[in-house]
């Protein structure tokens, strides 16, 4: 199945909820990523984008009564850099990233809470060239997490999330080339920010 | 739930965890990158050694962009440009860049619409501001409409290449010639493949950068060898002597 596609299916089978039923969230923070290419032309070359300031939005839905189906979108921002044996690292350009993730929040112990869900990766890179000469790409992602929440008004909380995710990457332009399979990438955030919503 | 089956959840859970991180953690598999030409430069050895000497070049990053001055003539700005386009498409990771200037005097290929001058070509002293170095010129000539040549001058100890790299485009015959524009854009693309360090042409006369190149731009194996070139340590140096 085709990303975009899936992602249309995903949105229209959220339920229709009521605004006063939702809690939402917004977070800043950074994610690392493990190096988008590995690629060997005498010398070993690596790929990857440095540490990515990031912002998390999101919702959450009850459907039981210790567990929400959520939707969190994620936005990175990160230089692009290539590293090779014996040479200053060279400058590839910034590199965009937007995540929608799909899933379920449940309880772990006290005010901490577990999350796992599934979703699509966009790379948007700054410039179509090199890896990105034939443009971005899309992919199948899925990851987990914690939230800690901790109460700061009647209806506010401060939330700390970790996450962790993963996907295969690979681009048009990098298939062209002759390079085989695609790369796994992980990648790890820590954000902290407010969420609003029912007590 | 029962123990029996808290335990069988817990062991599932830790399968699919574990399978997952080695999914995501296999790396993709780069491409050879075998079919390639020789692209060094094959000259006499440095003053006072026999034999030959290979000599490796490419612009260092800290070089870049390549600064090109073009005669505005027979649209060789133009076709400048997308050769640097060209050329650029080939590489991955930014390895090479070029811009067109308008100062020649600050400029490392200075590229001219007209005749390759005659004088001292190959193993013998050039006169310059302030050195002796030799003068080796790489020629395109088979091309019906037009002919290209780059000249090239190394250090007599072989571990210099003293800017600018003389680039020389001119047509043939005519320049109402139909055929001309299409032979410059090719003929430029092709020297300029020679001032970025690919210094032999192709034996294969579907390159590029074969001696009489039929193609506009860059064929797989003309990518391939420049990509080993610009990750191949160079042993000539690009140095200024204005």
């Amino acid at each position: 199945m085709r990303p975009l596609p899936f992602a249309v299916l995903m949105l229209a089978g959220l339920p229709a909820a009521l605004p006063a039923q939702v809690d939402y969230f917004a977070r800043a923070g950074v994610t690392w990523s493990r190096d988008l290419v590995t690629d060997r032309i005498i010398n070993d070359i690596s790929v990857g984008p440095g540490l990515a300031p990031t912002l998390a939005l999101g919702a959450a839905l009850p459907i039981a009564p210790r567990y929400h189906a959520a939707v969190e979108a994620s936005l990175t921002t990160a230089t692009l850099s290539a590293s090779e044996t014996g040479t200053p690292d060279a400058d590839l350009g910034s590199l965009r990233t937007g995540a929608v993730m799909l899933g379920l929040d449940g309880p772990i112990v006290g005010r901490l809470r577990w999350r796992a869900g599934a979703g699509l990766i966009t790379y948007w890179p700054a410039d179509d060239s090199g890896i990105f000469a034939r443009g971005g790409t899309t992919r199948f992602l899925a990851g987990a997490g914690a939230d800690y929440r901790y109460p700061v008004a009647r209806r506010w909380d401060l939330m700390a999330s970790g996450r962790w995710d993963f996907h295969r990457f690979t681009t048009e332009e990098l298939e062209s080339r002759g390079f085989g399979s695609s790369q796994g990438i992980q990648r790890v955030g820590v954000t902290v920010g407010l969420a609003r919503g029912l007590k | 739930m029962s123990d029996t089956r808290r335990r069988c959840a817990y062991a599932a859970l830790s399968v699919t965890l574990v399978a997952a991180i080695a999914v995501a953690c296999s790396d993709m598999s780069s491409p050879e990158r075998a079919d390639v030409y020789e692209w060094r430069l094959i000259t006499t050895s440095a003053v006072g050694s026999p034999g030959l000497d290979t000599l490796a070049f490419h612009w260092p990053r800290a070089s870049l962009p390549v600064r090109i001055w073009v005669e505005d003539t027979l649209g060789l700005p133009d076709h400048l440009r997308a050769g640097i386009a060209r050329w650029k498409r080939v590489f991955l990771y930014r390895e090479f860049d070029a811009e067109v200037v308008s100062d020649s005097s600050a400029a490392d290929v200075i590229v001219r619409g007209a005749a390759a001058p005659t004088g001292v070509i190959g193993p013998g002293t050039v006169p310059g501001p302030t050195a002796a170095r030799h003068r080796i010129r790489l020629h395109s000539m088979l091309a019906p409409e037009c002919q290209g040549a780059t000249d090239l001058d190394i250090s007599p100890d072989n571990t210099e290449l003293v800017l600018p790299i003389r680039t020389y485009l001119e047509p043939r015959f005519a320049t109402t010639d139909p055929g001309l524009p299409a032979c410059l854009a090719l003929t430029a693309t092709h020297e300029l493949g020679h001032a970025m360090g690919l210094f032999q042409h192709s034996p294969h006369p579907d390159d590029l950068m074969y001696a009489d190149p039929g193609i506009e731009g860059p064929s797989d194996r003309d990518r391939e060898t420049a990509e080993r070139a610009y990750h191949l340590p160079p042993n000539l140096s690009p140095v200024t002597r204005r």
